[in-house]
């Protein structure tokens, strides 16, 4: 049946997704796509987790303390494998839906990030008394989802290459993450920021964790290396905390960032894609500036009230521009260093 | 035939023979029965123009700078909207048309606030009530072809009328959802607590966002004011119907206030439909119709009408229009501003106060002494 057919006709009637994909065989392809790097970022990622659980032998026991409400109690849990998520499955459902963060030992810690040794742990949630910590954490984890949604929104001949964000500083109004898009002049329209916020709140259903992992920074650029910026950020943050970088996942998002993320994309309840603003930075050219919104599912909101923050936030953010050097690098550690809210 | 009782025997006569008897025994199940008393007006499913109107309690835990600080925007927000009379949607005002005795123009929707006696200028005193047009705006206009497709257009209208949907007091839009806000977008005005539609003739079509007041209507107008009436509840029949009962005493046992006979024997076919009997009393739609106007207060926009029978209690919401009784409608020479007033028709600066000629006012004279002669 085949042989009847011309070769023109054959051609003809392969798609053009398929004609690129004959051609990947002879030659590397030509144009990246964001999806085939968020592939093998994450591949790289799913083995490097894979080697690190592998280097614990034993199971050792730790005693977990945890304070306060409903009760103080004593947990014995596993060196390197257990994580304060799991300590609080085995207190209340409330705990486990509610908590965003941990403090281990007076120190903000991850939900997924496993415990190393005995310690005395403390859930927050949105809704304390001084929920300054868990808003940073917010807020940061809001800017992971931002490039999420920048590098899965575009088009697959847009190939978006992620800068980095600024420390987060919930009193400009908006958070921010940096980027390529290769867009000339881009100005959104509120029915494409409109699809912008869609392809972010739509995590929220997907309930997807925030997992952290520390790799070495030879790891770390072998995953960032089709990313021109990432590749020259993650020597300079390297250095700073002896050769380690620490790369969250969300899904199969895979980014760099310092401080503690929240547990799980669910927490986001309000997500909003406010604003695009063309930004020209002396190191890496010509960016621009996403500006975005959230409120975490815990904190209720009339949608007129948000319409009033969610104006403010389309204004440009005047956060500082991304560069190179390392005193106003954006992966400082921000949650010790914080002097107000 | 009788309805069966539930459980009972049902005794079933066959056609052929009133002799043969057929006695069955039929059980029917409560299951499908209220088991519950109906003590308020039956609800039935909402309309197909009803929009949900308040959100759930939001407990939105802000500081008292927040509040007050949404309180701040909301009022600057709607103070810039409200400077100006005309929707900023529009291009600019509507054509104003002449009066016609067809017209319908719109009414307003007025608090009744109590009942003042009045004098005139014989001496002879009357009530009034005293009815306060609230911060009213026309919120939208639909043309009569566009309402004829509606969903609360009634065949019998044909397509004489549009609709003017007026709304009362505004609130705060935190309390309502985003469907009850939306409605106000086209007016520009912040959402009310209170909305009503009035038909209009098409020559008396208003443009949303014009707020109406008191001088939409004159000294000497003559206007039908419908509202629900008071809810008394369940009522028994002396005071629904005002049956007159039976005595208090004198060997009379068990009964001092029930209708007593309910029919006029089998042969006349039980009891009648429209039976007065016990039952729910109030908490109807009645029109009190042409209640003239003899005094209009401007500051507080409050129209005082004739009778002290306006339905409803004390500040509750009363529909006020334009009467249809044809002998009291205002004569041609006398026209009514069309649509409504509006700032730019005064030609002389608006007195407060209002009287109709006929009216005593307290300021005037009551009794004039001849002087000299004692």
């Amino acid at each position: 049946m085949a042989a009847s057919m011309s070769c023109k006709n054959v051609f003809q009637k392969i798609s053009s997704a398929s004609r690129s994909n004959l051609k990947r065989s002879y030659c590397q392809s030509i144009n990246l796509t964001n999806a085939e790097v968020r592939r093998k970022r994450n591949e790289i990622f799913e083995t490097e987790k894979k080697r690190q659980l592998g280097l614990i032998t034993r199971m050792e026991k730790i005693q977990v303390d945890v304070k306060g409400p409903p009760e103080d109690c004593t947990l014995i849990m596993n060196k390197g494998i257990s994580t304060p998520f799991n300590c609080s499955m085995h207190i209340q459902e409330l705990l486990v839906n509610r908590s965003a963060l941990a403090l281990v030992n007076g120190e903000p810690w991850d939900m997924h990030r496993p415990l190393k040794e005995d310690c005395s742990i403390e859930f927050l949630h949105f809704l304390d008394e001084d929920p300054r910590i868990v808003n940073k954490a917010f807020w940061r984890s809001c800017c992971l989802v931002l490039g999420h949604v920048l590098e899965t929104a575009l088009q697959n001949q847009y190939y978006v290459e992620l800068c980095s964000f600024p420390k987060p500083h919930l009193q400009s109004g908006s958070f921010v993450y940096d980027a390529d898009l290769k867009l000339k002049d881009w100005k959104p329209t509120t029915a494409e920021l409109n699809c912008l916020t869609r392809v972010g709140h739509k995590l929220h259903h997907l309930d997807l964790k925030f997992e952290r992992l520390e790799v070495d920074a030879s790891i770390a650029l072998d995953m960032f290396q089709d990313n021109r910026f990432k590749s020259q950020q993650i020597p300079f943050i390297a250095e700073s905390s002896g050769s380690k970088v620490v790369v969250y996942r969300v899904g199969d998002h895979v980014d760099i960032s310092s401080g503690p993320c929240i547990a799980s994309t669910n927490q986001i309840g309000r997500f909003n894609v406010t604003a695009a603003h063309q930004i020209d930075t002396p190191d890496y050219g010509k960016l621009y500036r996403v500006q975005g919104l959230g409120l975490p599912s815990q904190v209720m909101m009339h949608y007129w009230s948000y319409d009033i923050l969610r104006r403010r936030a389309g204004k440009f953010n005047t956060a500082p521009l991304p560069r190179l050097k390392m005193e106003s690098s954006p992966q400082t550690d921000d949650n010790n260093t914080e002097i107000s809210t | 035939m009788a309805a069966p009782r539930i459980g009972n025997v049902l005794c079933r006569i066959s056609n052929c023979n009133f002799t043969s008897v057929l006695l069955e025994k039929i059980n029917y199940s409560r299951s499908s029965t209220c088991l519950l008393q109906i003590r308020h007006r039956q609800a039935f499913p909402p309309a197909a123009w009803y929009v949900k109107r308040k959100t759930t309690d939001l407990d939105e835990n802000l500081t008292k700078e927040n509040e007050e600080f949404l309180d701040d925007v909301m009022k600057d927000v709607y103070r810039k909207r409200l400077d100006r009379v005309f929707s900023p949607l529009e291009d600019g005002p509507w054509k104003r048309n002449e009066y016609n005795r067809y017209t319908r123009r719109t009414g307003v929707l007025a608090i009744k606030i109590g009942v003042v006696p009045q004098w005139t200028k014989e001496g002879k005193r009357f009530t009034t009530t005293m009815l306060q047009i609230i911060d009213n705006h026309v919120i939208r206009y639909t043309p009569p072809e566009k309402f004829m497709k509606s969903a609360g257009w009634k065949p019998w209208w044909g397509n004489k009328y549009g609709v003017a949907v007026v709304g009362a007091l505004s609130t705060n839009p935190r309390i309502y959802t985003k469907e009850y806000n939306n409605l106000f977008m086209e007016s520009g005005v912040p959402p009310k607590k209170k909305l009503t539609r009035f038909l209009i003739t098409e020559n008396a079509a208003v443009q949303p966002g014009t707020p109406l007041n008191a001088m939409h209507y004159r000294v000497g107008d003559v206007v039908d004011c419908s509202a629900k009436t008071k809810d008394y509840g369940f009522q028994g029949v002396v005071k629904r119907w005002g049956m007159k009962g039976m005595p208090k005493s004198h060997g009379v046992t068990k009964t001092h206030r029930r209708m007593g006979t309910t029919a006029g024997g089998k042969f006349k076919g039980g009891i009648w439909k429209g039976k007065k009997m016990p039952g729910l009393m109030g908490n109807r739609w009645r029109t009190a119709r042409g209640l003239k106007i003899w005094r209009v207060n401007t500051k507080y926009n409050v129209l005082y009408v004739t009778g002290q029978n306006v339905p409803g209690n004390t500040h509750g919401f009363v529909r006020v229009m334009d009467t249809k009784l044809p002998l009291r409608k205002p004569a041609p020479d006398n026209p009514p501003p069309m649509p409504t007033w509006y700032p730019e028709d005064a030609t002389e600066p608006i007195e407060e106060e209002y009287f109709d000629k006929d009216l005593f006012q307290f300021t005037e004279e009551s009794v004039k002494f001849a002087e000299g002669k004692k």
